[in-house]
């Protein structure tokens, strides 16, 4: 089983955050993987350094959990976030849905990784090209 | 009684700590802890109105009531995903 712990320092393996949604009831899994890009607002990036209030962010991610769960009806949810220095092309965040049905999979996907951009007590700074780094900008943490 | 202030992101680089103790009143705020963290780190004003206060990973206004060995957060705009 995966994820156990949803916060991290490790590498994501996508092939275990899937395999922990396996379910024998359900007909549509849907996997997101957020990577990190090699650049943001026309600046060449080389790298990203994640900081997270790692208490109340597991916390807020089993609280996210159980609102899919009462929204939609999945079989299971699995999400797991990296921080610390990642890499272009790394993978800083995961989840994985499994629902009877594709259309539930889908939103209940999308809305639990909208609901981590903006309710998670995480910060990301970029390291540039140009030697330079910055926090980016972000939005005030969602309730 | 001793509250512990922990600073994340900007915060944390003007606070030059990841966290630490202050000794406040009884009956004390978390504007209280504020004014306190601002006396010793002036330069933390810079992001003080965009951030969000946490009493224990629960965030709260700032004229929240704070209790001996409460945690709180100095949250900035946040970026995760």
């Amino acid at each position: 089983m995966a994820t156990k712990s949803r916060i991290t320092t490790a590498p994501i393996d996508p092939a275990r955050v899937l395999a922990s949604v396996t379910d024998p009831a359900a007909g549509g899994t849907v996997l997101f993987l957020g990577t990190v890009r090699n650049s943001n607002e026309g600046r060449p990036v080389r790298g990203l350094e994640y900081q997270v209030y790692r208490e109340m962010a597991e916390k807020r991610m089993v609280q996210i959990e159980g609102e899919v769960k009462a929204k939609w009806p999945v079989r299971k949810i699995s999400m797991v976030h990296r921080y610390g220095k990642l890499g272009i092309g790394d993978i800083s965040v995961a989840v994985a849905v499994s629902a009877p049905h594709r259309a539930e999979a889908f939103e209940a996907c999308r809305y639990a990784i909208d609901t981590v951009k903006r309710s998670l007590p995480l910060w990301k700074k970029e390291a540039y090209v140009s030697g330079k780094g910055a926090w980016v900008k972000g939005d005030p943490i969602r309730g | 009684m001793k509250v512990r202030a922990l600073y994340f992101a900007s915060a944390r680089d003007l606070a030059a700590t990841p966290a630490e103790t202050l000794s406040l009143p009884e009956g004390a705020s978390v504007e209280d802890l504020v004014q306190a963290a601002l006396k010793l780190h002036p330069k933390l004003k810079a992001v003080m109105g965009s951030s969000k206060l946490s009493v224990n990973v629960e965030v709260v206004p700032a004229g929240t009531r704070l209790r001996d060995g409460d945690k709180v957060g100095f949250l900035p705009p946040v970026a995760g995903g």
